[in-house]
């Protein structure tokens, strides 16, 4: 028992600490190039997105096995690493049809980086699994009829092959991304210094914000409002689901539950 | 099956609502309530979930409302019923949450109150109670409380140095630890000290992967203010029966004493009967004739040396009755003090029993020089002769009697031993020959006597300073040794 056997060390890890500014910056820079290499016609424009989605998840991603480090020399890497396995995702999900199947590859990665956050330590019974998956196609039906009936969005079933391009890149990159930084990293760690309700607030502000800067999502203001808010609500059951489990699977089904019904929102 | 009922009611009222004409202003949208309510109550926090899917379910008819007509009376209708359900939910289950955990609270102080039921050592009670708190407060408990020098410790092995709970014993500040450790969930760690005022009797420490709030941590510290008491209680309750059952036993034994003293005390009138009828026989026969006879010079000479012995027989019984008195009294025996020349001293009143015992050989071993005692030489005289007459009377004749006196130095004193070799005293009978009446076993039926000699004996000693003590010698024998005072 901790109380009794360690000796009484207040640890104060500030919320940026073991941040790997040198990755994160050498991969800004190298979108950087890429975008003015195409501007030059000396890359085709898909390369632009390619790198720019490897870097933006690839960031978040190795951001998040960085601040959960417990000392490995490998997690210093970890923004390249991750990084490139979503590039190599992406990449063959741009050029090969049928290569949506890559994007299996980012989270089949992560698991054997950090077993932990499956399941190894708390590990999640299929109810709980079950529920929040429930919760995130709950949430994401509600966005459909409210757009719906709001908007004058309606649902569109294809083509099929779009669809699942869509699914993919949440499933490989953004619900996979967002979840492992937003919940297992930055919400764990402001968690271990503040009480749930602040350390929610920061993990919720900060997914909402990363999602309304993300250059994919529509900035129609009706659209923005209520990504807003219904982003801010999965992220609010994310993180009760991450703190009452202690394991990523939850949180990373309700996002997956969400964005499958949300990508068959036809927004034009 | 109320969870159920809760979302078949949420989902009864929706479908309601779309089919009234106006959804928004439609009177069902004040039902959304009832399952509100019903969910904070039973489930409590997790109940306001029910109230944001009520305005969830609520939303699609305001929305497009709000859309269509702007800021209108039926929007703000609708707005209002979206404050109106989360407030609620949220009074209600703050309601349902504040009587729950006054009603664990309650149960918890009762549980505890139980696990110290009984009386148990502190290891155990301590384990008890860990048992009991963690059930209740779903955490891990360690317990560490002060008995006597050490510390009673339950949930560890002991106390490390440095450790929180070292730190809270040591200063009695409350601790909280937001980060104790944990893998994907922090473990928070708080230590309460345990006691009442200014004194600390121990810490109480909760550990859990989860949060333990302000609140908790308040009510943390009052059930530690309460475990204090408690144990208190207990540690009293059982420190009364113990001496509940401590003054049972010395009453059991004082009254044993007394009816001890009272059988004694019963046989002593029967002997001290015989000794007295013994000498006043002897006196009455022979005053009876000399009365009525006449005897030549020489015999009425013999016949009053006898009537002098026993009349001398006779006051010494008188004497030691009245030191018996003094003794019980609790007073000293009144000395007439002065340089007493301790070998002539021991040496006249050997060679007097010498003169009048020729049944035992008498050995006498004398340290040259001896040195003076500042005593009552009457009353010493009257301990060596008790002494000297006991060790002849108690072992067989033919047998030897040796008294000694030796110079002790560093304090300075005066050994004066006698020893004889009769069969000793049995060894339960030792710490208990110098009381008044006691006679040990074997002496009643064979020796006469009172049992008062060695008491009187005793309290000569103790009134000069002195002390006294009996023993057994080896093959077998007794040997009484007294110790006096030496002038300096």
């Amino acid at each position: 028992m901790f109380a009794l056997e360690q000796p009484l060390v207040r640890r104060q890890v500030s919320l940026l600490d073991g941040t790997p500014w040198g990755a994160i910056v050498t991969l800004a820079l190298a979108v950087a190039a890429v975008i003015v290499l195409s501007l030059l016609g000396l890359v085709p424009r898909a390369a632009v997105g390619v790198v720019g989605t490897a870097a933006a998840h690839g960031t978040l991603l190795g951001v998040a096995l960085a601040w959960t480090s417990t000392g490995e020399r490998r997690d210093r890497h970890a923004v390249l690493e991750a990084a490139a396995v979503v590039a190599i995702a992406a990449s063959t999900a741009a050029a090969l049809p049928g290569g949506w199947l890559a994007y299996l590859l980012p989270p089949a990665w992560l698991a054997c980086r950090r077993p932990g956050w499956i399941g190894t330590v708390g590990a999640p019974s299929v109810r709980a699994v079950g529920g929040s998956t429930l919760f995130g196609f709950g949430l994401g039906v509600h966005l459909l009829v409210s757009a719906g009936l709001t908007l004058g969005h309606h649902v569109r079933l294809g083509p099929i092959t779009d669809l699942v391009a869509w699914w993919a890149y949440d499933l490989g990159a953004n619900v996979l991304s967002a979840e492992a930084f937003f919940r297992a990293a930055l919400f764990e760690r402001a968690h271990r210094r503040w009480a749930f309700p602040a350390a929610a607030a920061i993990s919720i502000g900060a997914s909402v914000v990363r999602y309304l800067a993300d250059p994919l999502l529509p900035h129609s203001a009706e659209m923005v409002a209520g990504a807003a808010f219904y982003l801010a609500l999965l992220a609010a059951g994310n993180c009760w689901l991450f703190a009452r489990t202690g394991s990523l699977l939850p949180p990373y089904a309700a996002g997956l539950a969400f964005f499958v019904v949300y990508r068959l929102l036809a927004t034009r | 099956m109320i969870g159920i009922g809760v979302a078949l009611a949420l989902a009864v009222i929706t479908v309601l609502l779309a089919l009234a004409d106006d959804g928004v202003t439609s009177l069902w949208r004040h039902a959304y309530h009832v399952p509100v309510i019903v969910a904070a109550l039973v489930y409590g926090g997790p109940g306001v979930l029910v109230a944001l899917a009520a305005i969830l379910l609520y939303a699609p008819f305001v929305i497009p409302a709000l859309e269509r007509l702007g800021p209108s009376a039926q929007v703000l209708e609708g707005l209002v019923t979206f404050a109106m359900l989360l407030g609620s939910g949220v009074l209600s289950a703050a309601l349902a949450i504040g009587v729950r955990r006054q009603r664990r609270r309650f149960e918890t102080l009762v549980a505890v109150q139980r696990s110290l039921e009984g009386e148990v050592p502190l290891a155990v009670a301590l384990v008890r109670l860990r048992v009991c708190l963690a059930s209740r407060l779903d955490a891990e408990i360690g317990l560490a409380v002060h008995d006597g020098t050490n510390v009673a410790v339950a949930g560890g092995v002991e106390v490390a140095h440095h450790s929180t709970v070292a730190h809270v014993l040591s200063t009695g500040e409350t601790v909280f630890v937001a980060d104790a450790g944990g893998v994907t969930r922090p473990r928070r760690c708080f230590v309460a000290p345990i006691g009442a005022g200014e004194l600390i009797i121990g810490a109480l420490a909760i550990e859990r992967a989860g949060d333990i709030g302000p609140d908790e941590r308040r009510a943390l510290l009052t059930l530690a203010a309460h475990l204090a008491l408690a144990l208190e209680n207990a540690r009293l309750a059982a420190r009364q029966r113990r001496f509940a059952e401590e003054l049972a036993e010395k009453v059991t034994a004082a009254t044993e004493r007394v009816m001890e003293v009272d059988r004694l005390k019963t046989e002593f009138v029967a002997l001290a009967s015989h000794e007295l009828r013994t000498p006043l026989t002897a006196l009455q026969g022979f005053s009876e004739l000399l009365a009525t006879r006449r005897f030549a010079p020489a015999e009425i000479a013999r016949i009053g040396l006898i009537m002098a012995t026993e009349t001398e027989r006779l006051g010494r019984i008188v004497s030691d009755f009245l030191d018996l008195t003094r003794l019980e009294r609790g007073q000293a025996p009144p000395l007439r003090r002065r340089r007493v020349d301790t070998a002539a001293l021991v040496s006249d009143a050997v060679e007097l029993l010498r003169r009048g015992r020729i049944t035992h050989e008498l050995d006498m071993e004398l340290d040259k020089p001896l040195p003076e005692l500042d005593a009552d030489p009457d009353a010493l005289d009257r301990v060596v002769k008790n002494l000297v007459g006991n060790a002849v009377k108690y072992s067989p004749a033919g047998t030897r009697v040796r008294v000694t006196a030796r110079a002790r130095s560093a304090p300075r004193a005066v050994e004066i031993t006698v020893e004889d070799q009769g069969p000793g005293i049995a060894e339960a009978d030792l710490p208990r020959v110098f009381e008044p009446y006691y006679r040990a076993a074997g002496a009643t039926a064979s020796v006469g006597g009172l049992g008062l000699g060695l008491a009187v004996v005793k309290s000569l000693v103790d009134a000069h300073g002195g002390e006294i003590h009996a023993e057994n010698v080896t093959p077998h024998g007794t040997r009484m040794t007294l110790i006096l005072p030496a002038v300096s």
